[in-house]
């Protein structure tokens, strides 16, 4: 009888998650790709048609797919070395690189945009006038506005996703591979380049998907970026066809979000399937110790060119946008007469920006809270249990998180406003299931880790014990969970608190958002202001990392 | 006090049957052993016990109160039972102290009391000076003890042990033996004990039951499970042995090779002579059988010797002291001092360990 009960609790958890992800997810999606392949007459390629004569969209597919491709290959060309040398060699400051460059993933990428634009900007750029007069050139050499200037953003901006991934994959190898490719001979550049290398083929290859489809989802940038140099993308085609308003606004916005929708759901299909199955092999389930190489000669050499790629890639951005709200007058360099704390007091006094900071610490806390919940009970689901069907709320996720952000927002807006019984548009409740349908999966991915590691027979020992489940799991499992379900919480509230393309698409007068109100003032007011509230950002980020380290005892990573 | 009763039980995933049907009673204070390789379903069986996994069929009762049946099901921690996982399964989180206490602060038992019998049970298992290292300041045998320490300090009516102590190193797994031989006799608990090393078996049990792919292959005393295997699998997998085929007619047995013995048994046709290597006796003189000695290897305490016989190969043991005394190529006699006969059913026993 009670084993009875029992199953049926895990198909209800099932049942309400994938209700859930049926209802704000799987349907919208799906209404989104029938609405675009259907005209007054039945099924119809009439809309793709109509959006591809436009040359202007042709150019904005065109400069989606060379930008992310570029980034792709950049972004692993760096990432692979970088996580070698700090994962896997005697280099100085492991710890310190390490940190850094975790740090990056967890700040907003339209932060990257900000700093780039004062520092490279064509005429006035604060780094392009220094190398001027450093080199007594006639020209500034480099102009953010270009293609060129865009891939460099996207590139410095989401490498370290490929560096997490990567060095994820080598802290998992098992070292014996490349201890025999040692003992045989090869030397240590050898070793790299025929084990190392490929044996970590299909993760490399799964970075860089991961690379090209944030890249080629991102909003942000190219709408700081590019709208200046008049480059186009996919991501602000649609968000401007969104604020045509009209309903042949909406369809067109539509058919250009199916478009993303099939590339970035065809590179998820390749890199979770195909690669995701062979990486599986490359792994041994032991935690070993990875062995680690020494550099020798070339010790501080590299080190040194490490610093210069974070000084260049982390520290000169970030301050320069701290240094921006500083900034009395953008022409001039930051003197004591420049000098100001203006900004700083308009970020903590003016209302517009209270009030979006509040709005976007109650979605965040609450699609981190609701998503962390879920979470738990997929890792529950997942590792504890055979339930039938687990499988299908863990394969929603995946493919939410895959999805492009202004797809998900379109596809919710489409949905959400009324027409099929569900009014949510214009509230923070639209914005809470955005966030949680976008950023579910780093969270449970994190409890699931944490999750697998617990041998059941320590649960099993607490029943044996004389323990209730309930009191076993609340006096065994949760204390070594804890840190992890921490963790995933921030994994989720971090992204969601600053989040821009899918506010930028559901806000509405009372549920402005942070992300949003900067975007606002780096376009049309302030950029001192916007630098203040990115830095404020920054700060958080720093604050986060510090105690998610001090709560896991500096074992966490992403 | 407390006796197990397993009645019918069997278990299967999905359509595999990973424990054929089996009845039996382990009694009161007894050492019971499930014996046999991995994967014959030594853990399923216990783990039923425990009340981790709900038999198939059949019934389980402990001191005669049923605690699982198709009908009635009590679960794990309503059922006072001690159990050592393989793992050790001590939690990390815990210092040692925690994690001996915990089944009786379940309990509700009042804070002096469990002072005083953590205290004892770390006592019993020779803990006491570790009682707040955390256990990743301890070394594999610690924790296995710590692991022991909790499962006894509620003085359950049963204790489960499922191979604990397979991670140990050779010395220490010894001393252990003996130290849960020790504690089962201080606190007079049915002890119900997993392993798939013989020599722990014999050691400790009242009586073994060796499984084989879930089929119960015989229940015994070690002598008898040593001495009378009921079939060729446990024979072989118990000690060590020769297979030796043969034609069995008119009271004797003729050999593959050619030369034969008397035999005064009932088996008929073809068989399969089993004889233990320490029960043959090698002399150069004069004996039933000839061979011819190929290898002889030196072991301290035993000398481990082939023998060439008509082409196929012999395992002697005699005394270490022997050692040298015939030299590899010479000619030998060989007596069974003690040997079974089994029908020979074509199957080879000594390649098919689950
Ligand atoms: N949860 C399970 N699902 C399916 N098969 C299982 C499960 N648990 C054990 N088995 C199978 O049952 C058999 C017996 O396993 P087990 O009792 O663990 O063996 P032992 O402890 O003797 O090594 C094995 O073949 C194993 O693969
Ligand atoms: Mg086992």
């Amino acid at each position: 009888m009670q084993v009875k009960n029992f199953l049926s609790f895990k198909t209800v958890l099932i049942f309400l998650i994938v209700l859930f992800l049926l209802v704000f997810n799987v349907f919208p999606m799906c209404y989104l790709v029938f609405k675009s392949f259907t005209g007054e007459s039945g099924f119809t390629l009439e809309a793709f048609k109509r959006i591809y004569t436009h040359a202007l969209n042709w150019n904005a597919l065109r400069n989606t797919l060379l930008t992310a491709g570029l980034s792709m290959i950049f972004g692993v060309m760096i990432a692979f070395p970088l996580a070698w040398l700090v994962g896997r060699t005697d280099l100085y400051g492991k710890k310190f690189f390490r940190t850094l460059f975790v740090m990056t993933y967890m700040v907003p990428p339209y932060v990257g945009a900000m700093a780039w634009l004062r520092l490279l900007n064509p005429r006035v750029g604060t780094l392009n006038v220094w190398l001027a007069d450093l080199f007594g050139l006639s020209q500034n050499l480099f102009n953010i506005y270009t293609i060129g200037g865009l891939v460099w953003v996207l590139t410095t901006f989401y490498y370290p996703y490929a560096f997490i991934t990567i060095s994820r994959a080598m802290e998992k190898m098992d070292p014996s591979l490349e201890e025999a490719s040692k003992i045989s001979g090869a030397s240590p550049l050898k070793t790299v380049l025929t084990v190392t290398f490929p044996v970590m083929l299909p993760s490399i290859v799964a970075a860089g998907l991961l690379v090209f489809v944030s890249a080629a989802s991102c909003y942000g940038i190219p709408s700081i970026i590019g709208a200046p140099g008049q480059i186009d993308t996919v991501t602000t085609r649609i968000i401007d066809y969104v604020y045509v308003g009209s309903q042949e606004g909406l369809s067109d916005a539509t058919t250009l979000a199916v478009s993303l929708m099939i590339i970035a759901n065809i590179v998820l299909y390749i890199s979770t399937f195909i690669c995701g199955k062979k990486q599986y092999i490359t792994v041994s389930g032991k935690s070993t110790r990875p062995n680690i190489v020494e550099l020798g000669r070339w010790r501080l050499p590299l080190t040194l060119l490490v610093s210069l790629f974070a000084l260049i890639v982390v520290i000169i951005p970030f301050a320069t946008v701290a240094m921006t709200s500083f900034t009395k007058n953008l022409g001039k360099a930051l003197t004591l007469d420049n000098f100001t704390t203006r900004y700083w007091h308009i970020l903590f006094t003016r209302k517009g920006i209270l009030d979006t900071a509040k709005n976007s610490l109650i979605s965040a806390s609450v699609a981190a809270t609701a998503g962390i919940i879920i979470s738990c009970v997929m890792a529950w689901l997942l590792t504890r249990t055979r339930a039938k069907g687990r499988q299908i709320p863990d394969f929603l996720i995946t493919l939410g998180s895959g999805t492009p952000s202004v797809v998900i927002a379109l596809a919710l807006i489409m949905t959400m406003s009324g027409r099929f019984g569900i009014n949510i548009y214009n509230t923070l409740t639209i914005m809470i299931i955005a966030y949680m349908i976008k950023y579910l999966l780093m969270g449970m991915r994190t409890v699931v880790s944490a999750m697998s590691q617990i041998h059941p027979s320590l649960e099993e020992a607490a029943l044996i014990s004389g323990a209730k489940w309930q009191r076993g799991f609340w006096d065994v499992t949760l204390p070594l969970i804890a840190p992890s379900v921490v963790a995933g919480w921030f994994l989720i509230f971090m992204p969601s608190f600053y989040e821009l393309t899918m506010s930028t698409l559901l806000y509405s007068t009372d549920t402005k958002t942070i992300g949003y109100e900067l975007y606002n003032y780096q376009t049309y007011h302030s950029q001192q202001t916007a630098s203040a509230i990115a830095t404020g950002i920054l700060l958080l980020v720093i604050i986060v990392n510090w105690l998610l380290n001090k709560l896991t005892k500096g074992e966490f990573s992403i | 006090m407390s006796s197990i009763t397993l009645n019918n039980i069997t278990k299967s995933y999905g359509n595999v049957q990973v424990i054929h049907e089996f009845s039996e009673i382990f009694q009161d204070k007894e050492f019971i052993t499930l014996l046999g390789p991995s994967g014959c379903g030594k853990t399923t069986m216990l783990r039923m016990i425990a009340g981790f996994e709900k038999p198939t069929t059949g019934e389980i009762k402990i001191d005669n109160v049923t605690v699982s049946s198709p009908s009635k099901f009590v679960p794990p921690n309503e059922r006072n039972i001690g159990m050592v996982f393989q793992s050790y399964a001590v939690w990390p989180h815990m210092n040692v102290f925690d994690n001996v206490a915990y089944p009786l602060k379940i309990q509700g038992v009042s804070r002096p009391e469990i002072k005083h019998r953590v205290e004892n049970a770390l006592e019993s298992v020779h803990l006491s000076q570790y009682i707040n290292r955390m256990p990743d300041e301890l070394s594999g045998g610690q924790q296995q003890r710590v692991a022991l320490g909790r499962a006894l300090v509620s003085e359950p009516r049963v204790l489960l042990l499922d191979e604990p102590l397979s991670n140990l190193d050779a010395k220490l797994r010894e001393s252990m033996r003996f130290e849960i031989k020790e504690v089962q006799r201080k606190f007079g608990i049915t002890v119900v004990y997993v392993t798939h090393d013989q020599t722990e078996a014999m050691a400790m049990s009242d009586r073994i039951i060796v499984f084989n792919r879930g089929v119960v292959q015989q229940v015994d005393s070690p002598i008898n499970i040593y001495r009378n295997p009921a079939n060729q699998f446990v024979a072989d997998f118990v000690g060590k042995i020769n297979f030796l085929h043969g034609e069995s007619s008119n009271g004797t047995i003729t050999f593959s090779g050619g030369q034969s013995m008397s035999y005064s048994g009932d088996k008929l046709g073809s068989v399969v002579v089993a004889v233990r290597p320490e029960n043959i006796f090698m002399t150069q003189d004069r004996g039933a059988l000839r061979g011819t000695l190929t290898h002889s290897y030196y072991l301290g305490d035993e000398n481990d010797c082939r023998v060439d016989f008509d082409g196929n190969i012999i395992r002697v043991i005699s005394s270490g002291r022997s050692y040298g005394e015939i030299k590899a190529g010479s000619q030998v006699w060989l007596d069974f001092d003690e040997y079974l006969v089994f029908q020979d059913d074509g199957v080879d026993y000594t390649k098919i360990l689950s």
